[in-house]
């Protein structure tokens, strides 16, 4: 099965005049041998904490269904780990043993859990899968704590998985079974459970059991468990030596708002609890009645318990609040004196333990979600749920690198809002709209991100609903003109604002610099399309204030410094009948200009502004239109109460046909007839809107019989668009097309995306990019090396004796003009000096 | 070390339709600077029913000497600031006109309406003359000393009998006389900086002359000016020539036999007055050209372009300004002087004095104590120190500045923010906040929250600004907001200021309406114009 291509529900698609499909869609289930390869991407790396290697040089991260390990000297993939059939969730490195032997065989493993309901090991040096254990249920959280157990006589490391499952306890099938009607809101969907890795079974029964899956966190030394249930912190004492599931004991914290999160101190007995309204519960001392086992539960209650609700063992509980919403993550310093916190503020805020007293790491552009250390707790990552994984240098917390995956759609309230984004088909890049106001270009066929534009000048600011955005970006077809329309609502009709920016591109693709600002094109009107001209620098925006504009960009003008500028200016300025224009497209050889105005299409001479010719009324307001290649055909989408996807001819300006289907998206190949629509199949009751599943459908203009068909999920705010072969694509696919545009890329509605070949018939095989920077690094220098770095290769200074040293008879003449302290004792040199001043008399002997 | 790469904090700044179309005029380039710099006053000369027709400084450094001919005498001011001293009368039923000093300053020789030349002691200015020189027949508008080499006995005149004389001034003899000099009279003239015997005149028959006092008698070189010559002057160099007349000045390359190299239209009145001025600061120098319309104009004639003006209450005669740069002077038709005096900091001001003074009155200053390691000093040492050729220059990380209200807003405390801003008084960053406010939806509740006298200052500043057309389009939907939500503690407040404000705004807003008017009414008278001339086109 493939995360997004899937079969088509059994259920036919809702359509008015049914498409006659062929027979059987071709579904992606199985991949053939050899065939069309296909490039899936665009995975979140956000979706689970992350982890890092033993020794601090790999970060694992859950990206989808695998698992990528990225260097964290360089930022770059290193490899993949592929095996689970659901979403990763949970990435664990097993800690390296006391033993020199089992830590160098141990140091590269790692377990994984996933909602296919396998736990795997790996060792992710070499990419290998070591060992499964089922679990039955998806798994939607996982710790492995440091313990051991004894084993006749020594003490051994014995891995058990403390998992967090996804499923119905046994006395609720039962009840079920029996017909007892059981509440919905009752049902404890989740449930806490231990495994003993090595045997690959459940040990005794499960822990706890909630109303949704946990998430699990384990204190350093493993002895301490906790999950934040609700209002309570479930906290559990685990017998780290000589382990036994019977021992395991348990005691509650209480709160008055839902927590959110907690951490353990790694050394003392002091856990922190993160609430959803911003506060941070510090509890000290937890347990100290039942953990500790004896009985001193007595002398506790005349103890003095700081804000410690009801029977609650723990000592004291402190409050602090700086964050104005949810907590996301806490997480103790190595040494215990800082609190770490993070939440929708995208700020890093560091708590001295003792005072009280912040730190702030501030404009890290999105929410944050986990902080993970490395375990020599020199780097750390933090991930932010614009997809963003920022390695941090870790005291002075400085962004050492950032993996980048696509951005995630902006969530907002508003449905009216579409998600937009802009395809380069030529370089294969797609622009997303980001949260704090940048246009992110991704590579598709390489699955990384290229670059980032800042749009508008602002802050990334945490509010609950958005009043600025980006809401179009076009980009010409050869990708070296870029347009984007930002729009600042107003506040009780102060200050809105539309802004139209024409950008260049820069020195390579992705690149693009501001040309020219144009702030309110349409006057108070929004755009509603803006497209290029497919030859010159031309381009129209559409606007729902009754006109489009023509721009075209002037290039001899001239500045006051003396700098020739390239700026935009507006050619001509059209209307048709008062009517909002809706949509607007050029025809492929640029000579016709089509411009919706509600349900009648305009056709233009762009160049004098002159109407050409009118085509007859869609049944609703057309949201886009695009003309299919070169040919004379023009497709239209109205997306409202009264959908349809209609063809007109416009050589004799009439309908070729029309279908009455709730399209999505549609796009146009640029050289022939063909074009894709994204249609949304009927949403089946129960299932959330967005995860709606819809089919692709390629037409060729001419005939209204599909060509092909594919089934797709979450097509709820996709996109699809036709891009060029990319170079790294791989050799397979000859060129029959000659480069031209064949592939064509769909991106769902969480940003996932593939790129397939849709005319093929044979099942493509899905492939990642093939060309990937998999780099091998070199060996992290460690001890001396990693602070000093190398030392230099030390010469011995060869005696220099070329000149003869000839003894004087005069030595006090040389000895002095050595160091003092090289100086021979005065007793040797008093001698030696009288000596020099006796002249010397032959002795003869006598 | 790796560059943090997380994004920079962006202050807010309105957009840029926001910002004047013609640049930032508050930037002003460094020439405009440092002739702002200058602080101006009047010297004081009586009576208003002369005019000041010639100024000059005397070319001794030491202490600059002004001698301005006004009326029958010429009067002297020295010292720093000028002080007038006693005045020289030079002839007591005629004007005088054109002092010039000796090369040292200690001889000073001026014209009179009668022609006649008289030379006096700068020292003693009420001794009465030391010589006199009489040979023209009409005023004498030309009387110079050379300038360079140190002749300290020839002395050049000319007048309005079109007659040169060439001076021995000791022994009241001209060395040589040319009658007929030129076919007009005669108004202009300078002596070449790098020569004692070349001289330029210049004349209301338009041309220009340059004599050699060595040849005498014909002119060496003679060109056009192409209007009445009123001033002429050597640049510094020696080799080009400035000449003033009409409204232009014109520059000549005299060693490449009189050829024009340009030619300036600066003055939309009839120019008078030519001098260099050096500016202090870098020590360049700018020739500067006085006019009848009231302005000095600065020509930095190395890049040949005007660099600024300055401008004057009155029609201007003459203009000097002094050898150091320090005073500027322009003399008016009305008999004012202007002086604009360049305004000093701490150091220049010590060196000046050390300069000005012939004894050092100051004391030695004492030796720098060695420092030792209970001095404060002793840690702060080599921080001025500079980084040598080859030194590896670890900069330190810039600073970043914010504005008060950057800051606020930072904190989220809005109402401050806006409250700051409008303490400021800078209509953009006013509209910058506000713009914020706007995209963090927090406008209108600040406005709420505003008390009496922040709402008097909103209520100040909506006066001042709301009809700009660049913030219109924001400030009058605020204005609207102000009044609906805050009608009440408006009318409530006890102190009337509020009313007074909104009484303000009031007829703002009638002006406003007026204007739109008008502009509409030219809108109509306009509009069938240009549809008539796009027929025309077609």
């Amino acid at each position: 099965t493939l995360p997004l291509l899937s079969p088509p529900s059994r259920r036919p698609p809702p359509l008015a005049s049914r498409p006659h499909f062929p027979a059987r869609p071709r579904t992606l289930a199985k991949p053939a041998a050899a065939a069309a390869a296909m490039i899936t991407g665009g995975q979140s790396y956000v979706s689970a904490p992350p982890a890092f290697s033993a020794d601090g040089r790999f970060l694992l991260v859950c990206s989808g269904r695998s698992v990528s390990v990225f260097s964290t000297s360089t930022g770059m993939l290193v490899s993949e780990l592929e095996g689970h059939e659901g979403d990763v969730t949970a990435v664990v490195v097993v800690p390296p043993q006391s033993s020199a032997a089992a830590a160098a065989k141990l140091a590269t493993h790692c377990w994984t859990a996933g909602l296919d309901g396998f736990l795997i090991y790996w060792d992710f040096a070499t990419a290998e899968l070591v060992r499964k254990v089922k679990v039955d249920a998806p798994v939607h959280s996982m710790v492995i704590p440091n313990i051991s157990k004894k084993l006749k006589v020594t003490e051994v490391y014995a891995p058990f998985a403390f998992v967090s499952v996804e499923a119905l306890s046994n006395k609720a099938i039962q009840d079920k079974a029996k017909g007892k009607p059981v509440a919905k809101k009752k049902e404890l969907w989740g449930q806490l459970r231990i495994y003993d890795l090595w045997k690959g079974c459940q040990v005794g029964s499960e822990l706890a059991q909630t109303r949704k899956p946990e998430k699990i966190v384990v204190s350093c030394s493993g002895e301490f468990l906790g999950i934040a249930n609700k209002r309570h912190l479930y906290i559990w004492s685990i017998p780290t030596k000589d382990f036994n599931h019977d021992n395991i004991r348990k005691i509650k914290l209480g709160h008055t708002k839902k927590l959110s999160t907690l951490a353990f101190h790694p050394s003392e007995r002091i856990v922190a609890g993160g609430d959803a309204t911003g506060r941070i519960l510090i509890w000290r001392g937890f347990g100290k009645a039942k953990f500790s086992g004896t009985h001193c539960a007595k002398s506790q209650v005349d103890e003095e318990r700081d804000g410690v609700r009801g029977k609650d063992d723990a000592g004291t509980c402190t409050t602090w609040h700086w964050h104005s919403s949810g907590v996301n993550f806490l997480k103790f310093s190595s040494d215990g004196a800082y609190l770490l916190s993070g939440g929708m503020e995208g700020v890093i805020v560091v708590w001295q333990l003792d005072t009280g007293k912040r730190r702030y790491k501030p404009r890290l552009g999105s929410p944050l979600l986990f902080f993970v250390d490395s375990p020599d707790s020199s780097i750390s990552c933090v991930s932010c749920t614009n997809n963003q994984v920022h390695l941090l240098n870790m005291p002075n917390m400085e962004v050492l690198k950032t993996v980048s995956g696509i951005k995630m759609p902006i969530a907002s309230g508003d449905l009216s809002r579409r998600d937009v984004c802009g395809f380069d088909s030529t370089n294969g890049l797609v622009a997303i709209p980001t949260q704090d106001y940048c246009i992110q270009f991704y590579n598709l066929f390489e699955n990384t991100e290229v670059s980032e534009v800042q749009v508008c000048e602002r802050n990334f600011q945490p509010v609950d609903d958005i009043t600025m955005y980006i809401s179009l970006v076009s980009l010409s077809i050869g990708g070296n003109l870029m347009c984007t329309v930002e729009v600042k609502l107003p506040e009780e009709e102060l200050g809105g604002l539309v802004t139209l920016k024409f950008w260049n591109q820069g020195s390579r693709a992705g690149q693009f610099h501001l040309s020219t600002v144009i702030y309110e094109p349409h006057s108070d009107a929004g755009i509603s399309a803006v497209a290029f001209h497919p030859g010159k620098n031309m381009a129209v925006s559409s606007s729902f204030g009754c006109n489009f504009k023509v721009w075209v960009q002037s290039l001899a003008l001239q500045s006051s410094d003396g700098k020739s500028q390239s700026g935009w200016r507006c050619q001509s300025v059209g209307s048709y009948k008062k009517k909002p224009m809706t949509a607007a497209a050029f025809s492929g050889d640029g000579s016709v200009l089509a411009v919706a105005a509600e349900s009648v299409i305009t056709l233009w001479d762009p160049d004098n502004n002159a109407l050409v010719g009118v085509i007859a009324e869609a049944l609703s307001p057309i949201t886009k239109l695009s003309f299919a290649g070169d040919s004379a055909y023009l497709m239209s989408l109205s997306q409202s109460s009264k959908p349809q996807v209609a063809v007109w001819n416009v050589s004799n300006l009439s309908m070729q046909w029309s279908y009455t289907l709730f399209a999505e998206a549609a796009c146009c190949s640029s050289s022939k007839s063909e074009f894709a629509v994204l249609s949304l199949l009927s949403c089946p009751e129960g299932g959330a809107p967005a995860e709606q599943d819809g089919i692709i459908l390629i037409f060729d203009a001419e005939n209204s019989k599909p060509v092909s068909s594919w089934s797709v999920k979450k097509a709820k705010g996709g996109s699809i668009a036709f891009v060029k072969d990319g170079p790294s694509f791989d050799a397979n696919t000859d060129d029959t097309r000659g480069g031209e545009a064949s592939l064509l890329v769909y991106v769902n509605g969480s940003h996932e995306y593939v790129i397939f070949d849709p005319l093929k018939n044979e099942e493509p095989q899905i492939s990642k990019s093939t060309r990937k920077n998999i780099q091998t690094d070199e060996p992290a220098p460690i001890g001396y090396a990693s602070i000093y770095g190398e030392l230099p290769k030390l010469e011995l200074k060869k005696e220099v004796s070329d000149i003869p040293f000839i003894p004087s008879d005069r030595p006090w003449e040389t000895i002095f003009t050595g160091s003092s302290h090289a100086l021979p004792p005065l007793t040797k040199l008093c001698s030696v000096f009288l000596a020099s001043l006796l002249e010397k008399r032959p002795v003869t002997d006598e | 070390m790796a560059a943090d790469t997380s994004k920079p904090l962006f202050p807010a700044a309105p957009h840029a339709s926001l910002l004047p179309s013609h640049g930032n005029a508050n930037r002003l380039s460094p020439e405009a600077a440092y002739w702002r710099n200058f602080r101006s006053s009047t010297l004081d000369t009586g009576s208003t029913a002369f005019s000041v027709t010639h100024l000059a400084f005397s070319p001794a450094r030491a202490r600059p000497t002004l001698a301005a001919a006004w009326s029958s005498a010429v009067h002297l001011f020295a010292g720093d600031p000028l002080a007038p001293r006693p005045k020289v009368t030079v002839c007591k039923d005629a004007a005088a006109y054109s002092p010039s000093f000796r090369c040292d300053g200690a001889l000073l020789a001026a014209g009179d309406g009668r022609g006649v030349v008289r030379v006096f002691r700068v020292d003693k200015p009420t001794a009465g003359p030391l010589r006199t020189l009489s040979a023209h027949a009409a005023q004498t508008r030309v009387v110079r000393y050379p300038e360079a080499g140190g002749d300290k006995v020839h002395l050049l005149t000319a007048g309005d009998d079109a007659l040169l004389a060439y001076w021995d001034v000791p022994s009241e003899t001209p060395v040589f006389t040319v009658p007929a000099a030129h076919r007009d009279y005669i108004r202009a003239g300078a002596p070449s900086p790098v020569d004692h015997n070349l001289f330029a005149t210049g004349s209301y028959d338009q041309s220009v002359k340059l004599w050699d006092a060595r040849t005498g008698k014909a002119p060496a070189l003679t060109f056009s000016h192409g209007a009445s010559v009123e001033s002429v002057l050597f640049l510094p160099s020696g080799g080009l020539l400035a000449t003033a007349g009409g409204t232009t000045v014109k520059i000549w390359d005299v060693i490449g036999g009189g050829r024009l190299v340009h030619s300036v239209e600066s003055h939309v009145k009839t120019i008078f007055a030519l001098a260099l001025g050096k500016m202090g600061a870098t020590g360049e120098t700018r020739l500067l050209s006085a006019g009848s319309d009231g302005y000095v104009k600065c020509f930095d004639y190395g890049e040949l372009k005007m660099t600024h003006s300055m401008r004057y209450p009155k029609e201007l005669l003459s203009v000097a300004c002094s050898p150091c740069g320090t005073v500027l002077v322009a003399g008016s038709s009305k008999g004012d002087i202007f002086v604009r005096r360049r305004k000093k900091n701490a150091t220049e001001e010590e060196e000046e004095e050390v300069v000005g003074s012939e004894f050092a009155w100051t004391m030695p200053k004492p030796e720098k104590q060695a420092l030792k390691p209970s001095y404060y000093r002793y840690f702060l040492r080599g921080q001025n120190e500079k980084a040598k050729e080859g030194d590896f220059v670890i900069s330190r990380p810039k600073k970043a500045k914010f504005a008060e209200h950057d800051k606020l807003l930072r904190k989220f405390r809005h109402k401050d923010a806006l409250v700051s801003a409008l303490a400021k008084n800078n209509p953009r960053s006013v509209v910058a906040v506000m713009e914020e406010l706007v995209a963090r939806r927090k406008l209108v509740r600040c406005i709420g929250n505003l008390d009496v006298a922040e709402l008097g200052l909103l209520l100040d500043f909506l006066h001042r600004n709301a009809t700009l057309p660049r913030y219109a389009r924001l400030l009058l939907g605020v204005a609207n907001k102000v009044l609906e939500m805050r009608a009440e503690d408006i009318i409530s407040e006890d102190g009337g200021k509020l009313r007074g404000c909104i009484r303000n705004l009031k007829r703002m807003v009638v002006e406003e309406i007026k204007i739109q008017h008008t502009l509409q009414e030219i809108q109509g008278m306009i509009s069938p114009m240009l549809a008539l001339s796009a027929n025309r086109l077609e």
